[in-house]
């Protein structure tokens, strides 16, 4: 095959989106969204997706024009230096503190489903220097493993939902509309930052191997995601009824409620391995964008020297709230209304500065040149 | 510059080895207590619970072929506590090993502390508490639950949670104990719409107890004699809002079994009045349930209507009057006659629960919402009271699979 080293294929880059996204449907964002809008929440990652369509297609359109250029670059090229840099500056600060709570949010998950009376701080410092050692080794590496783990992670949350859905009953996702139609297209709009991560993925364009395997890897992670969150979040509304909204993280409480028979009653460590792996993943290829991201800001070149010290940067923001009721309540939805508008707002923005500059015509007549 | 790599390889290699003992929970099995059964009665000093906890001795039974060890079974210890869960530090002033609640199986609770307004603040705590599992089950007893656990002495399981295991296991197949998962539990009490159907058992056998139909009995009797356990799983407990209200007896728990399609029921056997003997005689029938009943509702209007059709296969076991069922007429007969009495047991049992228990003790009010374009609307509607004012039709779609062997009528002497 003629791939170049040190670059990310297709099945690497669509593997290393699913498992960075598609991990929301096993965390608490079920749970947050059924809050909202009860038993029409399945909906919500449909509809949102639709609603991020807009932006990401026009971000790529716009993207498409630099061959091999990353988010920033472009940015800073279309916005000019100093707006470019506080731009990025911003989007850089955003995803900070998106990767510190959703470590701690990982964290909190792990101690009170599985290591009950470890401290939370050795959990996470765990946590943080395994998904450092990997993003040390490269954005080829955690694209191997990705790739490696992704059927696994498939497959063993197809088969939790599976069993799951023996206890569900179909009639809980009704009445069909919810809370009302206004209501759902109002809270889709906010829940945009499900997504957000795709915004933040334009970051590693210049490694993948080709900008034509990055629009298709995307496009394909992006409708993929979308149906697993809204799936998921279905099979938990049918299986758990109005109880959903008291449980903060529905996949394990169902993992642990699901049994093989009565002779293996208690299965969850088998699914909890694989979902730790994919937890792995997911911040592993968070903090490598995260300091690829820095390193753009400010001009270092061996940005992967700096992962260490930005994992610990990023564990102490998240140590600071005391409880998971906390993050969950009062800092996540703090970045979750924030980040997703805000790139939606950025996406626009670019392409119509873009736009305005006349830098498509120019594309244009380069092309017919 | 090689020998520094190796170094640090072997390093991080032993780093793992550390990490892989699970830190802080480490555990042993040796060290561990497992409560099989936690028993919850109302304690007499005021604001405070008696827990009684059924402890496995892990050790025993794990041997194949015996060379176990002597030690018992099981322990058994009741006290006073503030709650469950803290009460596990204070049971090891008097059990040695560390107590983990990872496979409790079940919660019994005495029907008086489950009739107690404050049953429910006090047992929400179970989803506080991260090792209790969603899938124990909670079940009613007739007397207080630390008598029942010292009464209960099974003779074949003498390992406790194998025990609970087939019991309840083989009571829900059979349909005489409902399905009640702590899971749905919560489930119907966050609902707020529907009843919870909790088992009912007791340990206490009742003194000369009337002789009824197989399965119309409740716990405790059932006049069984000879060398057995005297614990007995038949019936169920009411709960509304969390808080017991009423008993139905086994038969009107399989009814609702029936009628539910969420539980798990594998094939009943029941006996059924037979149409073709004068005397009061009873053909046996096994019942199969392989489709789901149809729900079909008209909530427009002051009386709401609902017509609920049962499909149920039949195979006749035994013939009493001896009915040639070769003829035509004959099966049509009892064909009706079977659809008649499940129809008439339904509707009966639906009557009771809206003039006596005031609602529907299944998950009924689900398949009203898709009547509803919003919750809005479904709130306005109310089910907790409509319910009481619906018109309820059922049907059965009987279809008899096996009629049973064909014997003749033997002949007597001089014919």
């Amino acid at each position: 095959m003629n791939q170049q080293p040190g670059k990310l294929g297709i099945r690497e880059f669509v593997s290393i989106a699913i498992l960075m996204v598609g991990a929301k449907a096993t965390e608490d964002t079920p749970a947050v969204l059924f809050r909202q809008v009860q038993n029409a929440a399945w909906m919500i990652p449909l509809l949102s997706a639709g609603i991020f369509f807009i932006p990401l297609f026009l971000l790529i359109k716009t993207m498409s024009l630099y061959q091999d250029k990353d988010l920033f670059s472009v940015i800073k090229k279309l916005f000019g230096k100093y707006l470019g840099f506080i731009v990025c500056l911003f989007i850089f600060i955003i995803s900070s503190f998106a990767v510190s709570y959703d470590t701690r949010t990982y964290t909190n998950i792990i101690r009170s489903f599985y290591f009950t009376t470890t401290p939370n701080l050795i959990i996470y410092v765990i946590l943080m220097v395994i998904c450092a050692y990997g993003a040390k080794k490269g954005l080829q590496h955690v694209g191997s493993v990705s790739y490696l783990i992704i059927f696994y992670a498939l497959l063993s949350l197809y088969i939790a939902l599976g069993i799951s859905t023996q206890q569900s009953n179909i009639q809980s996702m009704f009445p069909i509309w919810g809370p009302g139609q206004l209501e759902i297209i109002k809270l889709s709009s906010q829940n945009i930052t499900i997504f957000a991560d795709f915004f933040i993925l334009t970051m590693v364009i210049p490694y993948v191997t080709s900008n034509k395997v990055f629009k298709k890897g995307t496009w394909i992670a992006f409708v993929y995601v979308s149906i697993q969150i809204s799936v998921a979040t279905l099979i938990f509304i049918c299986m758990f009824d109005a109880s959903l909204a008291g449980y903060a993280y529905p996949f394990h409480i169902a993992i642990r409620f699901i049994s093989l028979g009565d002779y293996i009653p208690n299965v969850e460590i088998i699914f909890f391995i694989i979902w730790i792996m994919t937890a792995f993943i997911r911040f592993t290829a968070f903090l490598y964008i995260n300091a690829l991201m820095f390193g753009q800001l400010f001009k270092i070149k061996d940005f992967e020297y700096l992962i260490p010290s930005l994992t610990t940067i990023y564990l102490l923001i998240g140590i600071i709230p005391e409880s998971p009721i906390d993050i969950t309540l009062v800092l996540k939805p703090l970045i979750q209304n924030l980040a997703g508008p805000m790139f939606a707002v950025i996406s626009i923005t670019l392409w119509l500065v873009a736009q305005l500059k006349g830098e498509f015509k120019h594309a244009k007549n380069k092309n017919s040149m | 510059m090689q020998k520094t790599k190796t170094v640090c390889s072997l390093m991080l290699f032993f780093v793992m080895v550390i990490l892989l003992t699970g830190c802080w929970d480490r555990g042993e099995l040796e060290d561990k207590s497992y409560v099989i059964g936690l028993g919850l009665d109302r304690s007499k000093q005021e604001g405070k619970i008696k827990v009684t906890m059924l402890l496995a001795n892990p050790e025993v039974g794990s041997m194949q072929g015996g060379g176990g060890s002597t030690e018992k079974p099981r322990e058994i210890i009741s006290f006073d506590a503030n709650d469950f869960i803290a009460a596990k530090a204070t049971a090891n002033s008097v059990i040695s090993r560390s107590i983990s609640y990872d496979l409790l199986r079940i919660f019994v609770v005495s029907e008086e502390f489950a009739r107690d307004p404050m049953f429910p603040s006090t047992f929400f705590e179970v989803l506080k508490d991260k090792e209790i599992r969603l899938n124990s089950y909670l079940a009613v007893s007739k007397e207080k639950a630390a008598q029942y656990f010292l009464k209960n002495k099974p003779r074949m399981e003498t390992r406790p949670h194998k025990y609970f295991q087939f019991m309840v296991n083989h009571g829900i197949e059979n349909g005489l104990i409902p399905d009640s998962t702590l899971f749905r539990y919560f489930q119907s009490a966050e609902r707020g719409t529907d009843l919870f159907l909790a088992m009912y058992t007791t340990a206490i056998r009742e003194k000369n107890p009337k002789i009824k139909r197989e399965d119309e009995y409740m716990a405790g009797e059932l006049n069984a004699t000879g060398e057995l356990d005297d614990t007995q799983f038949i019936g169920s407990a009411v709960f509304k809002n969390g808080v017991m209200i009423d008993k139905l007896t086994g038969q009107e728990t399989r009814t609702i079994n029936i009628l539910d399609d969420t539980t798990n029921i594998k094939d009943i056997l029941v006996n059924i009045p037979d149409p073709f003997s004068s005397s009061q005689k009873q053909f046996a029938a096994r019942i199969l349930k392989t489709q789901s009943n149809k729900v079909k509702m008209n909530l427009k209007g002051i009386r709401p209507k609902i017509y609920i059709t049962i499909p149920l296969q039949f195979e006749i076991m035994s013939n009493p009057s001896r009915v040639n069922y070769r003829k035509e007429k004959n099966r049509q007969i009892l064909r009706k006659h079977i659809a008649d009495h499940i129809e008439q047991m339904n509707e009966d049992l639906l009557k009771k629960t809206q003039t006596k228990l005031k609602g529907v003790p299944y998950p009924l009010p689900l398949f009203a919402k898709k009547y509803f374009g919003t919750i809005q609307e479904y709130k306005k509607f109310n089910w907790g009271k409509s319910y009481l004012r619906a018109d309820i039709h059922v049907k059965a779609e009987i279809d008899i699979v096996n009629y049973g062997k064909q014997t003749s009528r033997p002949k007597k002497v001089g014919e």
